[in-house]
C-alpha cells in the first residue's frame, strides 16, 4: 500500500512558499488569447473569420483606431484598431459600443416635417427630393434678396473635414457658430497666443512628475484612452509622481499620488505662485527663457514676485507649505510635465488660468523634450478643387465684437444676441449640435429662442437622434451614425502623427445619408444648372470620391497606396508592430518606435532660408513672414507663432486691456461668497459624453442617473445623508435632485455629472415609454430589460451664462448655489430655469468684456489702456 | 373565409381542406389579396388610389362583414386631409423617434438590422426575391415586406396548382408554414395589439384587428402552433381568463386521498 499524504491548507502555504522561484522557472505555455487575437475577431458560431474593417471611433472625440468586426451585413464587436500608433488596440467603453447609435430603434431614418407647433413632436415623413426642394427654396428666398448670412449653420462634433465650411461657403455666408465655448476655447486662447497650437502632449510615458490642474484624464478629458495608457506607463516603467489639483477626487485624482482639493477657478493663482516660487529659487531654466521666449529671466522673476504661496493659499485654500513643496519638485525632477483640461480654464478668466498653469513647464524647460511638454503632433489633407472664397461680410453671430480675441467664438451667447437683434436669421441649420441640453440655460434659453418662429423662422436639423434640439426642429434631415460615413482624420493624441478614416461599415439605414451628401445635394438643388456659380464646388459622387481627393496625393501616402491603404488599414503611417506583451508599438528589433522631439529646434533648409532675413533679435523672415529663430549660429524652425518664438507676454492682449503677462483674476462673485453658499461644478464620467450617449444601450445601463456630489460638512450642516433629496437653487432657477455625500469633493462645491436627465433623445435616454405602456414600453425587448427607472436630472437650466472676456468660454464652473434638504413640494427630477434672470446674466458677463464698464475695474494694472475707443475699425484677431 | 375576430378559443372552428383544387386556388388567391391588403396598410403611408379603394362601399361592407368598424374618422374627412391625417399617424407610431417601428428585428430584439433582417433577407434571395424601394427605403423585415413575402408564396402556390405541380405546391406551402414559424408568428399578432392600444386613428385600430385576427386563422389554416414573443401582447389578468376546464382541478387523481399506498395513478 502506498502512503496517502495528508494535505493540509498549512501544508498549501508552506510548500507554496518554499516552491516560489521553481513555479516561476516552470514553463508557461499558456498565453492570453485577446492578445493574440488583435485584429481578429471569429464567429463563436461557425469558427468563420469575421470581416474586419478599421475606422475612426467617433462615439467622442478623441478618434481611436477601431475595428468593426462585421458579420452578415451587421457590426457585431467593435475592439480598437493595433495598427494605430496612438491608441495601440485599445478601445474605451463607449468605443465598444458604438454600434447601437446604428441600429438604435429611435434612430431617424428618413426626412421629417413638422406637423403640429415646435417641439409637439408630430411629424410626417417626406421623401428626400421634398425635403431637398423645401430646404433649397428658403435658401433661394434668402439669397435672392442678398443676405446670405442670413442663413446660420451651428454645429457641434464637426469631424466632415472641411465640408461644413465648404457648405457655408458656397452660400456665401459667414454666419457659422461652433460649439467650442462651452468646451474648451479658453484653454484654447489660453495657449495658442503663447506657443501657437491650442493643445499640449505631455509624454506621460517617459516623465518623472506630472502636475495636473483639472483635468479627468484616466476617464474622459482629450485625449483619454491614447493618453490614460501613456499615464499607466510611465507609473509602472518611470515610477513617475502624480500630482492633481481637482475640485473632485476624479478617478485620475484617484489614481494620483497627491489630491489636492482647489477652490473652483483658482488653479491659475496656485500655477503663479509655483513659478514664484521656482523662479524665487532660481530653479528656472534661464538658457530655454531666453532663448525661446520674448521675455528675459529678470523680467519674469520680477512680475512674479507678486504671486507668493500665501496670496495663493488665501485664494484657493491650498496650503502655502504644499505650493512651495510641489513648485520645488516640479522644477527639481527631470523630466516633468504638466496637463490641463477644463478645470483652470471654465470660469470667467480662464484664458488667464491656462496660461498661468503653462508658464511652468515653459519657465523649467520642459517643452519638447523626452518625458515633457509638447507640442501636438497632426497632419493636414488638401480640399477637393475648386474651393469657394471666403464670404467677405462678416457676421455679428460668427465673431461678436465684443470679444475680438475669442477666436473660437462664443457661440452660447448667441441667443441673447438673437433676442437682442444683433442678426437677423432666416434659416437655422444645426450638425450634430444639442445647445437646448449641451448649453447654459439649456431649455430655459436655447429652448425658448428656439421655439420662437419670429427669432428663427426656419429651422433645419441634420441629426441622426431625436436631441433636444432636433425635437424643435422645422425640418428634419436624417444624417448617418460614424459607423455609416466616410470622413478624414487626424488628431494630435500621442506624440506620432497619423492620418486617419472613417469608412461606412454598412450601407445607410433606411433613408439616412451621410452629411457631406446632403449638403451636396441641397447645393445641386439650390443650383441645379450652376448658374449661381456654386456646383462646381460640389462635384464630387459619393463619400468615397470625396475622400480620395482629400488623399489620393498625399506624399508618403500616395506611394503607400493612398486612399486604398487608408481603407485597408484605417491608419497611415503604420509605425510599427504591437507588441501583445508590452502593449507598445515596436520596430523589427522589438524595441519601441521613438518619437520626434525638440520640433522647434529643427533646422530650416538652405532652401528654406534663400531669401530669407534675421533680424538683430534673430527672427527670420521671409516675404513678410517670420519663419525661424537664429540661435546660436543655427537656423531653427520655432515655434508655430508669428514671431516663431513663445510669446510669456502677449502684446496683442494689451491692446484690448487685459494683462499681457501671466496674470489670475478672481470670479468677482467668488469674493465674498457666503457661508452656506457653494459653487455648482459639472463632471463627465468615463462612460459617457455631454448629451449623445445616453441613448447608448451598454452605456445607458452602467450609468443613468448623477446624484450631486456633496462633502459631509456640507450634508451634516443641512441635514442630508445619501439618496436624500436636495434642492439646489441659483440666481437664475433650481432643482431637486439626490444627494451623494463622499469625502471626495471640496466642502465648497457641490458637483453634478452632464449626460443625463434627458427630456427627448429617445426611450433609452427618457425611459418615457415606461411610462406609457399603451406605447409599448413595457412590451419593447430592450427596455424590458431596463431595470433602472431614474434617469438622473440635468443641471444646465440653473447655470447663468459666463463668458470670459478674452477667450469667450462659458464659465461652467463659476455658479453660486444654495443647497437645501427638499421642501414638501420639491419632487425628484424638478427643473426651472427662468428666461429673464438668465437674459441677466448674460448682460451681466457682458459687462466683463473689453467694452464693458467693468473690464478697467478687473485690470487696475492695465490704468495706462487707451480704452476701446482706441479701437474702432481694428480687425478682431486672437489666434496665432 | 375569415370567421370574425374575437380572440375566443370556443369560436376558433377546425379548418376543413378544400375539397377541389379550384377551391384550393381560390382560397389561395383571396389569402394572398388579403396579405396584399395588409402590406398596403403597414408598408408605408396609404397612397391616394389605396384609400379610395378601401372606402368603396363594397370594400367597407366586406372588412365589416369581418368586424371591421372604421370611425369617422376614416370615413368622413375628405381624400387629401385623410391622407394627411394617415401619414401623421404613420410617422408617428411606425417612422419617427419614440415609436414602435413594425420590423422584425426590432420587435425581438430591440434594434434595427439584427439577425432576423438576415434569415428574412436570405429566405428571400431563396425564393428568388429581392426587395425594392417604395415611396421610402424599408427593411425586409418589416411587417409589410412579410406580408408581401408570403402574397407572392402564395400567387405561386396557385400558379403550381394551375401547371398541375403538386410537389411544386407542396415545397411552397411547406415554405410558408416555415417562414410563419420563424418570423411572422412570432411577433405579429402581439405587435397587432400594440398597434391597437397606442394608435389614435380607427384605421390602424381596426386593421391591426383585422390582421391580429387574420393571423391567428392563417396559423390555424396552416396548422402550425407557435408562440408569438412579441411582447406587445396585452398580459390578461387571469380572472378575466374564460376556460373551459377548471384551472384548479388536478391533471390527474395521482394525487388526490384516492391513491393506494403501492401508489401508480388509476384512471
Amino acid at each position: 500500500m502506498l502512503d496517502k499524504l495528508k494535505m493540509t491548507r498549512r501544508t498549501f502555504i508552506k510548500v507554496a512558499g518554499g516552491t516560489t522561484a521553481a513555479a516561476a522557472a516552470a514553463p508557461r505555455l499558456l498565453s492570453a488569447m485577446e492578445q493574440d487575437l488583435g485584429g481578429k475577431d471569429f464567429s463563436p458560431v461557425d469558427l468563420k473569420e469575421r470581416q474586419a474593417i478599421p475606422v475612426n471611433c467617433h462615439v467622442c472625440n478623441i478618434q481611436d483606431g477601431a475595428i468593426a468586426y462585421v458579420e452578415n451585413g451587421r457590426v457585431v464587436k467593435l475592439e480598437g484598431n493595433p495598427e494605430h500608433v496612438s491608441t495601440r488596440g485599445r478601445l474605451c467603453a463607449k468605443g465598444n459600443a458604438g454600434m447601437w447609435y446604428s441600429y438604435d430603434p429611435d434612430r431617424i431614418l428618413y426626412p421629417l416635417k413638422r406637423v403640429g407647433a415646435r417641439g409637439e413632436g408630430k411629424w410626417k415623413r417626406i421623401t428626400w427630393d421634398e425635403a431637398l426642394n423645401e430646404v433649397a427654396g428658403k435658401i433661394k428666398e434668402v439669397l435672392d434678396k442678398g443676405e446670405p448670412n442670413e442663413i446660420m449653420l451651428k454645429y457641434g462634433r464637426n469631424r466632415s473635414g472641411g465640408a461644413i465650411d465648404r457648405f457655408m461657403r458656397t452660400l456665401g455666408s459667414n454666419t457659422i457658430v461652433n460649439h467650442t465655448s462651452v468646451c474648451e476655447s479658453s484653454k484654447k486662447i489660453g495657449m495658442e497666443p503663447t506657443w501657437g497650437p491650442d493643445i499640449e502632449t505631455p509624454d506621460f510615458a517617459n516623465t518623472k512628475y506630472v502636475l495636473n490642474f483639472g483635468s479627468n484624464i484616466l476617464e474622459a478629458a482629450y485625449f483619454h484612452n491614447p493618453l490614460s495608457q501613456r499615464i499607466a506607463e510611465g507609473r509602472v516603467d518611470n515610477n513617475m509622481k502624480i500630482v492633481t489639483f481637482d475640485v473632485r477626487l476624479s478617478n485620475t485624482a484617484g489614481f494620483s499620488d497627491e489630491w489636492i482639493p482647489v477652490f473652483p477657478g483658482t488653479d491659475g493663482a496656485v500655477a503663479l505662485a509655483m513659478g514664484h516660487v521656482i523662479l524665487r529659487e532660481d530653479l528656472q531654466d534661464s538658457e530655454f527663457i531666453e532663448n525661446w521666449t520674448n521675455v528675459s529671466v529678470k523680467e519674469l522673476k520680477e512680475h512674479y514676485k507678486q504671486y507668493t504661496p500665501e496670496w495663493a493659499e488665501k485664494l484657493s485654500g491650498v496650503p502655502a507649505a504644499a505650493i512651495e513643496r510641489i513648485a520645488r519638485e516640479f522644477a527639481q525632477t527631470k523630466p516633468a510635465t504638466l496637463f490641463t483640461y477644463r478645470g483652470p480654464c471654465k470660469h470667467l478668466y480662464g484664458s488667464y488660468n491656462e496660461k498661468a498653469c503653462m508658464m511652468l513647464p515653459i519657465m523649467t524647460g520642459n517643452v519638447e523634450k523626452r518625458g515633457g511638454y509638447c507640442l501636438p503632433r497632426g497632419m493636414g489633407w488638401p480640399q477637393p478643387q475648386p474651393e469657394p472664397a471666403k464670404p467677405g461680410k462678416d457676421s455679428y453671430l460668427s465673431h461678436p465684437p465684443d470679444y475680438p480675441l475669442a477666436a473660437h467664438k462664443v457661440s452660447h451667447l448667441t441667443p441673447f444676441f438673437l433676442a437682442d437683434g444683433k442678426q437677423k436669421i432666416k434659416i437655422y441649420f444645426t450638425y450634430q449640435d444639442n445647445p437646448v441640453y449641451t448649453n447654459p440655460g439649456s431649455v430655459a434659453v436655447w429652448g425658448k429662442v428656439m421655439r420662437d418662429e419670429k427669432l428663427l423662422p426656419y429651422f433645419v436639423s441634420m441629426s441622426s437622434h431625436m436631441g433636444e434640439e432636433t425635437a424643435l426642429a422645422d425640418i428634419i434631415l436624417p444624417d448617418c451614425p460614424y459607423l455609416e460615413r466616410w470622413e478624414p482624420e487626424s488628431m494630435p493624441n500621442s506624440l506620432w502623427p497619423w492620418l486617419g478614416i472613417r469608412q461606412p461599415v454598412h450601407a445607410y439605414l433606411g433613408e439616412s445619408r451621410e452629411n457631406r451628401i446632403i449638403l451636396r445635394d441641397i447645393i445641386h438643388k439650390v443650383d441645379p444648372d450652376g448658374s449661381r456659380g456654386m456646383k462646381k464646388f460640389w462635384n464630387f459622387k459619393d463619400g468615397e470620391d470625396y475622400m480620395r481627393q482629400h488623399f489620393d496625393n498625399i506624399p508618403g501616402l500616395k506611394e503607400a497606396g493612398g486612399m486604398n491603404w487608408l481603407k485597408k488599414h484605417g491608419v497611415w503611417p503604420v509605425y510599427g508592430k504591437l507588441d501583445p506583451k508590452s502593449g507598445k508599438v515596436t520596430d523589427k528589433t522589438g524595441r519601441e518606435i521613438k518619437a520626434d522631439y525638440g520640433l522647434y529646434k529643427k533646422e530650416l533648409s538652405d532652401a528654406d532660408m534663400a531669401g530669407a532675413v534675421v533680424d538683430k533679435n534673430g527672427t527670420i523672415t521671409k516675404n513678410g513672414k517670420a519663419i525661424g529663430v537664429k540661435r546660436g549660429g543655427r537656423n531653427y524652425v520655432g515655434f508655430p507663432t508669428g514671431n516663431r518664438l513663445i510669446n510669456v507676454r502677449v502684446e496683442h492682449w494689451a491692446e484690448y486691456g487685459f494683462n499681457p503677462m501671466p496674470t489670475f483674476k478672481q470670479v468677482p462673485w467668488h469674493k465674498d461668497i457666503k457661508d452656506d453658499d457653494l459653487i455648482l461644478t459639472t463632471f463627465k464620467l468615463n462612460v459617457h459624453k455631454q448629451s449623445r450617449t445616453a441613448a447608448v444601450k451598454w452605456l445607458a445601463e452602467i450609468a443613468h442617473s448623477n446624484p450631486a456630489w456633496m462633502n459631509p460638512q456640507t450634508a451634516k450642516k443641512i441635514g442630508v445623508k445619501t439618496g436624500d433629496l436636495i434642492r439646489v437653487e441659483s440666481k437664475v432657477g433650481h432643482m431637486v435632485t439626490k444627494a451623494y455625500v463622499t469625502e471626495g469633493i471640496h466642502p465648497k462645491v457641490i458637483a453634478i455629472a452632464t449626460a443625463f436627465g434627458h427630456w427627448e433623445y429617445g426611450r433609452l435616454a427618457t425611459l418615457k415609454l415606461k411610462e406609457k405602456p399603451q406605447w409599448g414600453g413595457q412590451d419593447d425587448p430592450d427596455l424590458n430589460n431596463v431595470w433602472w427607472d431614474d434617469k438622473g436630472v440635468h443641471p444646465n437650466a440653473i447655470i447663468p451664462v459666463v463668458a470670459d472676456p478674452i477667450g469667450g468660454s462659458q464659465g461652467w464652473y463659476d455658479t453660486v448655489v444654495k443647497v437645501t434638504k427638499a421642501g414638501p413640494n420639491d419632487k425628484y427630477g424638478d427643473v426651472q430655469g427662468d428666461w429673464q434672470k438668465h437674459y441677466e446674466a448674460y448682460k451681466e458677463t457682458i459687462r466683463y468684456a473689453y467694452t464693458g464698464d467693468l473690464h478697467r475695474k478687473m485690470h487696475p494694472e492695465m490704468a495706462s489702456w487707451a480704452g476701446p475707443e482706441s479701437l474702432k475699425g481694428k480687425a478682431p484677431g486672437g489666434g496665432h | 373565409m375569415l370567421k370574425g375576430l374575437a380572440i375566443d378559443v370556443s369560436r376558433v372552428e377546425p379548418v376543413e381542406a378544400p375539397e377541389s383544387a379550384e377551391e384550393t386556388r381560390q382560397l389561395l388567391e383571396a389569402r394572398a389579396g388579403l396579405y396584399r391588403l395588409l402590406a398596403g396598410v403597414f408598408v408605408e403611408e396609404p397612397g391616394r388610389e389605396f384609400l379610395e379603394a378601401l372606402r368603396r362601399p363594397e370594400a367597407l361592407a366586406s372588412l365589416a362583414e369581418a368586424g371591421v368598424s372604421f370611425d369617422a374618422d376614416f370615413l368622413e374627412p375628405g381624400l387629401d386631409q385623410l391622407i394627411d391625417a394617415l401619414s401623421t399617424e404613420f410617422t408617428t407610431l411606425f417612422a419617427a423617434s419614440g415609436g414602435f417601428p413594425p420590423v422584425e428585428s426590432v420587435r425581438l430584439t430591440g434594434r434595427y438590422q439584427q439577425d432576423p433582417l438576415f434569415t428574412v433577407r436570405e429566405d428571400y434571395r431563396r425564393a428568388g426575391f429581392k426587395a425594392l424601394k417604395g415611396r421610402f427605403a424599408v427593411f425586409e423585415d418589416q411587417l409589410g415586406m412579410e406580408l408581401l413575402f408570403i402574397a407572392e408564396m402564395l400567387e405561386s402556390c396557385a400558379r403550381a396548382l394551375d401547371c398541375g405541380d403538386r410537389s411544386e405546391y407542396n415545397r411552397l406551402t411547406r415554405e410558408v408554414k416555415r417562414f410563419w414559424t420563424l418570423h411572422l408568428g412570432k411577433w405579429v399578432r402581439g405587435y397587432c395589439g400594440l398597434v391597437q392600444r397606442a394608435t389614435e386613428h380607427s384605421f390602424y385600430r381596426e386593421m391591426a384587428k383585422f390582421l391580429e385576427a387574420f393571423a391567428g386563422e392563417e396559423i390555424a389554416l396552416l396548422k402550425l402552433r407557435i408562440e408569438d414573443t412579441d411582447q406587445g401582447r396585452e398580459i390578461v389578468p387571469k380572472s378575466e381568463i374564460q376556460v373551459l376546464f377548471n384551472p384548479d382541478e388536478p391533471v390527474c387523481n395521482a394525487c388526490g386521498e384516492n391513491t393506494d399506498a403501492q401508489g401508480g395513478a388509476r384512471a
